[in-house]
């Protein structure tokens, strides 16, 4: 079963790399350095808060950290791989700006990759696409193929907008954080998903992309 | 220096905050030990669909999961019954488990010669077991269970009761 994740993930690795190949202007030098980097740290946070939320001592058990499959908490790991992205950029605006599409075709792949790790599938539906886990006469949304179709979309978009100060970080945060936001109600789960999380995400890429702008120029103008 | 020091308490607090405490679970009576025809019966005599969790208490993966399927009881067991199915075990490091990780909230046998995983065929601890009313099994999940594997094969046991 790790080894189907493993496949997912190298699946939005090599995504993420053909995203930096084809949108290459402007991509800092050792970007995937940085967003393997990113990746790690906000792998490694996600899976230490999930750890500590699970009531289980990362200290003393510091074995299940690789435990990837007993859970991620996505927001802190979101957070962390943004965290990461920002510091390793600093000074460099356009960095992750030129980053950003290649990132989301990353995460449309990693969604995609639910082909491999055998979670596509949501809620029931009778839609002619949908389809049943083998055993079982219940068709469902392929909720993961949604996600992964609009992200992937969101990076194309994302690619031509302008170079005006964090609008395509912007733009591809409240992308990323929108589509999980619309397809959440098509995710089985224990208690409707972190929802409150996703409205966050999409408010801070909206903000980012409207005044990322202001906030260079002030940066810019400030007296050091 | 006192950095240091400050850091030092940090730490102790937090390994003697988490740190198991032996002999938690000594309040608990002894998990019940049945065969695995007894646990057949007994699923087929529940009347609605069960999910089975194996799990021991020396079985790391088996320390994640015990929250998920803590709230999946809370949530869904009025339409499903949840049963975990110790294994290869002790009776005291079992209870001391079910206390630590907060797993008193559902039923638990014990089963120390594994006896009823290997009815079903499911090799590995920790191992999810998913059956329709009248316990025929619908799907196994072997290794650790993680959320959406969980939330959509309790979804399909929802379905086939209503």
């Amino acid at each position: 079963m790790e080894f189907s994740l493993l496949w997912a993930a190298l699946t939005a690795a090599a995504a993420t790399w053909v995203g930096l190949q084809l949108w290459s202007e402007r991509i800092p030098q050792n970007a995937t350095d940085r967003l393997i980097a990113a990746t790690l740290f906000g792998l490694v946070v996600g899976r230490l808060i999930a750890m500590i939320g699970q009531g289980v001592n990362p200290l003393t058990n510091p074995a299940e950290i690789v435990v990837i499959r007993g859970g991620v908490s996505t927001v802190a790991a979101t957070l962390a791989f943004v965290s990461s992205l920002v510091w390793t950029t600093r000074g460099s605006v356009n960095a992750l700006d030129a980053m950003a599409p290649a990132v989301l075709l990353g995460l449309a792949a990693w969604h995609g990759g639910c082909l491999w790790s055998g979670v596509c599938l949501g809620t029931p539906s009778d839609l002619p696409w949908a389809w049943a886990q083998s055993g079982s006469q219940v068709t469902r949304h392929p909720v993961e193929l949604y996600a992964a179709l609009g992200l992937g979309l969101a990076a194309v978009i994302v690619s031509r907008l302008g170079w005006r100060p964090w609008l395509r970080t912007g733009v591809a945060l409240a992308a990323a954080s929108g589509l999980r936001l619309v397809t959440e109600p098509l995710r089985p789960s224990l208690d409707g998903g972190p929802t409150l999380w996703y409205v966050i995400g999409v408010t801070i890429g909206i903000l980012t992309a409207v005044f990322g702008d202001r906030i260079s120029e002030g940066r810019q103008t400030s007296p050091t | 220096m006192r950095r240091n020091l400050a850091l030092l308490i940090f730490l102790l607090a937090v390994l003697t905050g988490c740190a198991g405490s032996p002999g938690a679970g000594s309040a608990l009576p002894d998990l019940p030990e049945v065969t695995a025809s007894e646990f057949e019966t007994h699923l087929a005599g529940l009347g609605r669909p069960a999910v089975v969790n194996v799990w021991a208490s020396w079985c790391l993966p088996c320390r994640s999961e015990a929250p998920l399927l803590t709230r999946a009881a809370e949530t869904y067991g009025n339409q499903i019954e949840f049963i975990g199915v110790d294994v290869q075990d002790s009776q005291t490091e079992a209870k001391d488990f079910l206390v630590e990780y907060g797993l008193t909230g559902f039923d638990h046998f014990f089963d120390p010669s594994r006896a009823i995983p290997n009815h079903y065929n499911a090799f590995g601890t920790p191992v999810t077991l998913f059956f329709a009313p009248g316990g025929e099994l619908v799907r196994a999940h072997e290794g650790i269970v993680d959320e959406r594997t969980l939330a959509l094969n309790i979804d399909e046991l929802v379905q086939l009761e209503g």
